[in-house]
């Protein structure tokens, strides 16, 4: 059986079978879409962050882009939630064009500005001089196009898309080209790698990914304010849950999200500062103790972990 | 004035370099540099540190864009190009710290250079690539658990899975144990005889004097002597660039 | 208005220098990331705040005694959590994500231990009435926070280049692995750099309530993205380069803020991103491109 298939055996389809399957039998749909959403986000994180070796700190930049895309076009031009989440997309990858400049900064830098860039559209988007285009800081309504289950449908297939990705770039010298950059730029030029344009792309793959979740998020609950959708911690949980996990790998991202989102459910809602404590130490020991997360446990195994 | 670089070219030059220059600030690496490779020879770079080899290497590669004078590859000028378009062109060097990537396999590295380096689709055999430079055995470890020898091997590798056609090798030889050094220079010779042009910069002259058929010493970003390294060291003018001036003039 | 947007100006730029300048300590020591930073200073507010209300004490006296708790904080924090960080494959990345760790842990105790409500230091605190300045009239604790600040900055002056440990700070900013070579004791100067560092913060944090406005557990983030926006203006790892992104910084908000006050949220954000892609370097300073 070669490698990708094996892989997706062994990720995509039980993770996709699982959020297709079980609303049937649990009620409580909105944790489920939740969890569809951080598992998309996470492995978005994971192409830029773990193959291609960028930080994106202002990942929620990419999200609040596609959920304002979407509820934009839905709101003044009537379009259909399935075209509108379109529009979200290419919002996301338009700003995600718009910051290309910023891959020429290499480490901290990089994750600075781009969670710099990321507050930046939040001010945007959240000024009251904008009322009329966005609504400003009071929040966007979408009631005429809610429907919970064809948006969370459609987030499912956005997560299977998403995870199809990630087990191609496991498995491809696509994938091995970023992993190339990530560990010396200047080695993978030497390999006859297109730097520039191979990072471009990973960072607008990582940037669609996002917008796309950010519109089908914008969709589902239809009702939401900006600092909802341009929330730091939808960066900072992605990017926490894929290193806890273990990046450059599918399932790495998968493990994080299920275990640090699920006490996160359990604890974090009701008692927020003690979870946010857990999660601190949890954060701290990580980097110092794991730094390449639950799945360099089994590498360290000698097990191929897809 | 310096008679016409061109003059002293053969026809058949692979790489030209006239006149190169690059600047750091206002510091010239290269104060007009001129010289040829031709395919099948091997061309030694020689000079005290700071004399601007590595530069050159640097601006041949696209590394740094050069800011004055011209490098003509098969009779294109190739100043300023990007690194892997000439990669593609068939330039390819070797690293004086070996940057492999470290968390690859030494056979993933060697893989990503021969999938993106090379144009053309003639077969490219991995074993006999990672066996003629005794990375067979680890061709499953990660890059980082190699030692620094077996790192710059891998390096050369990286560079020969893009099938050059010249080939920079910087300070291959630094490190190596006598009996390494003997069958790198034999490696190296026996791409020079399958028809590669070889520019190796090296501190160590008795690697220099076995693989090299002609040399090029550079002083303060200049070349000053051309020839065989036996006739360099009776020059009076490298000599004193290498012993000290209280020797010339 | 100019005259005033100019004082004023001049006088948040101290101050924001001060906010700064722990961060960049840091950074220059040691090339890592401190995303505590504005976590520390939230302590240190909260520190002056409980010692006013409780014991009456002047935020001046609360400088004094934030210098000495954080400095010997910093101490075992740093053993605990930098040399196992420096081991790391890319320890510049990585901080990022181990003191944003730290950030969360400060910031939840902060919230269990003080709650989640505003708190403020009346502003009389520094005498009552608005201090007369060439011509203009500012609070007299603006005047208070943008001395202290130049105190400050003038002592990390004198200590890096009049004390011999500054010597060694010095020489382990210019190159960590040369410094180590010639048998300078990286970490202990490291340490203490790193206690000077978030002492700085905390000090920054007992103006934070007559500067910054009221003072919760959660403001630590908004504070480390101006804060890297002034040293990035300044000099990213060049200390003094914060005085003057500070005072650039300063001026700047002053100035959106009297022009142009419904988009001046938007500054630091906007002035961070201009500066790394256009002079990454900073206004004075070192490359920091890869490619």
């Amino acid at each position: 059986m070669p490698r990708w298939l094996r892989h997706t055996l062994l990720t995509v389809v039980p993770v996709i079978a699982a959020a297709a399957l079980l609303p049937l039998g649990y009620s409580n749909q909105l944790l489920l879409f939740n969890f569809v959403v951080f598992l998309t986000l996470a492995q978005g994180v994971n192409v830029i962050y773990g193959f291609t070796g960028y930080l994106p700190f202002g990942y929620v930049g990419f999200f609040g882009a596609g959920a304002y895309g979407f509820s934009l076009c839905v709101l003044h031009l009537h379009m259909a939630p399935l075209a509108a989440l379109g529009v979200g997309a290419a919002a996301a990858i338009l700003l995600g064009l718009l910051l290309t400049p910023l891959l020429r900064l290499s480490g901290a830098y990089f994750a600075i500005a781009n969670l710099a860039a990321s507050l930046a559209v939040y001010q945007v988007v959240s000024n009251p001089n904008l009322e009329n285009i966005t609504k400003g800081p009071y929040g966007i309504s979408l009631s005429g196009v809610f429907n919970p289950t064809l948006a969370y449908s459609v987030a499912v297939l956005i997560l299977a898309a998403t995870l199809g990705l990630a087990v191609y770039l496991r498995n491809s010298r696509f994938g091995l080209s970023l992993q190339a950059i990530r560990e010396d730029a200047i080695s993978a030029s030497m390999a006859g790698i297109d730097v520039v344009r191979s990072r471009t792309l990973a960072w607008l793959l990582s940037a669609l990914v996002a917008g796309l979740s950010g519109g089908v998020f914008a969709w589902y609950v239809s009702v939401f304010y900006p600092e909802t959708v341009f929330s730091p911690e939808f960066s900072i949980f992605a990017i926490v849950f894929a290193l806890f996990g273990g990046v450059a790998t599918v399932t790495g991202p998968i493990l994080g999200v299920i275990i640090l989102y699920g006490i996160y459910n359990a604890i974090g809602i009701s008692t927020p500062q003690y979870f946010q404590l857990l999660y601190g130490l949890l954060i701290m020991g990580l980097v110092l103790f794991l730094p390449n997360g639950l799945v360099s446990l089994f590498k360290r195994w000698g097990i191929d972990v897809p | 004035m310096s008679p016409e670089p061109q003059d002293k070219a053969a026809p058949q030059a692979l790489l030209r370099v006239v006149r190169l220059e690059k600047r750091f600030g206002g510091f010239s690496a290269l104060d007009g540099v001129s010289f040829h490779v031709q395919p099948g020879e091997i061309l030694g770079l020689v000079g005290p540190n700071g004399s601007g080899k590595t530069t050159c290497i640097n601006v041949i590669t696209g590394l740094h864009k050069p800011d004055g004078g011209a490098l003509l590859y098969q009779g294109r000028a190739i100043g300023g190009m990007a690194s892997h378009r000439l990669v593609h062109l068939g330039i390819n060097r070797t690293f004086q710290v070996p940057k492999p990537f470290l968390t690859l396999t030494v056979r993933e590295n060697v893989e990503v250079a021969a999938a993106y380096g090379r144009r053309g689709s003639e077969a490219f055999d991995m074993q006999a690539l990672l066996a003629s430079l005794e990375l067979d055995r680890d061709a499953d470890r990660p890059a980082a658990e190699l030692n620094s020898v077996q790192q710059k091997m891998l390096d050369l590798a990286r560079a020969l899975a893009t099938k050059p056609k010249l080939l920079c090798v910087d300070e291959l030889a630094a490190g190596l144990n006598p009996a390494e050094l003997d069958r790198v220079a034999e490696r190296l010779r026996e791409l020079a005889r399958a028809g590669m042009a070889l520019l190796v910069v090296e501190h160590l002259m008795g690697f220099i004097d076995h693989v090299t058929d002609r040399v090029i010493v550079l002083n303060a970003g200049k070349e000053i002597f051309e020839g065989e390294l036996a006739a360099a060291i009776e020059d009076r003018q490298v000599v004193e660039v290498f012993l000290g001036s209280e020797h010339g003039a | 208005m100019l005259e005033y947007s100019l004082l004023a100006g001049l006088v948040f730029g101290l101050y924001f220098c001060l906010v700064g300048l722990g961060l960049n300590l840091v950074f220059g020591v040691m090339r890592i990331v401190n995303l505590a930073h504005g976590d520390f200073l939230m302590l240190g507010a909260f520190g002056a705040f409980w010692l006013f209300n409780l014991s009456g004490l002047n935020p001046v006296w609360s400088v004094f005694i934030m210098l000495a708790v954080f400095t010997a904080l910093g101490l075992p924090l740093y053993y605990l959590l930098v040399p196992r960080l420096q081991r790391a494959k890319d320890p510049e990345m990585l901080s990022i994500i181990l003191f944003f760790g730290l950030s969360q842990v400060i910031e939840a105790l902060a919230t269990i231990v003080f709650g989640p409500s505003e708190r403020s230091i009346p502003g009389r605190v520094f005498g009552s009435g608005p201090v007369s300045l060439l011509g203009q009239s500012l609070p007299a604790a603006w005047i208070a926070s943008a001395i202290a600040s130049g105190v400050a900055v003038l002592f990390i002056y004198l200590y890096l280049y009049r004390t011999r440990l500054g010597y060694l700070t010095r020489a382990v900013m210019v190159h960590r692995e040369e410094a180590l070579a010639t048998g300078i004791d990286v970490d202990r100067v490291s340490a203490i750099a790193f206690g000077i560092g978030i002492a700085l913060a905390a000090i920054a944090g007992v103006f934070a309530p007559f500067m910054l406005g009221s003072v919760t557990p959660a403001m630590g983030p908004d504070i480390n993205i101006q804060s890297f926006a002034v040293i990035v203006v300044g000099s990213l790892g060049n200390p003094l380069g914060t005085i003057l992104g500070g005072i650039v910084y300063g001026i700047s908000l002053a100035f959106m803020q009297s022009y142009f006050s419904s988009w001046a949220n938007l500054l630091p954000y906007v002035l961070l991103i201009f500066i790394l892609l256009v002079r990454p370097s900073g206004l004075l300073g070192r490359q920091v491109r890869s490619a």
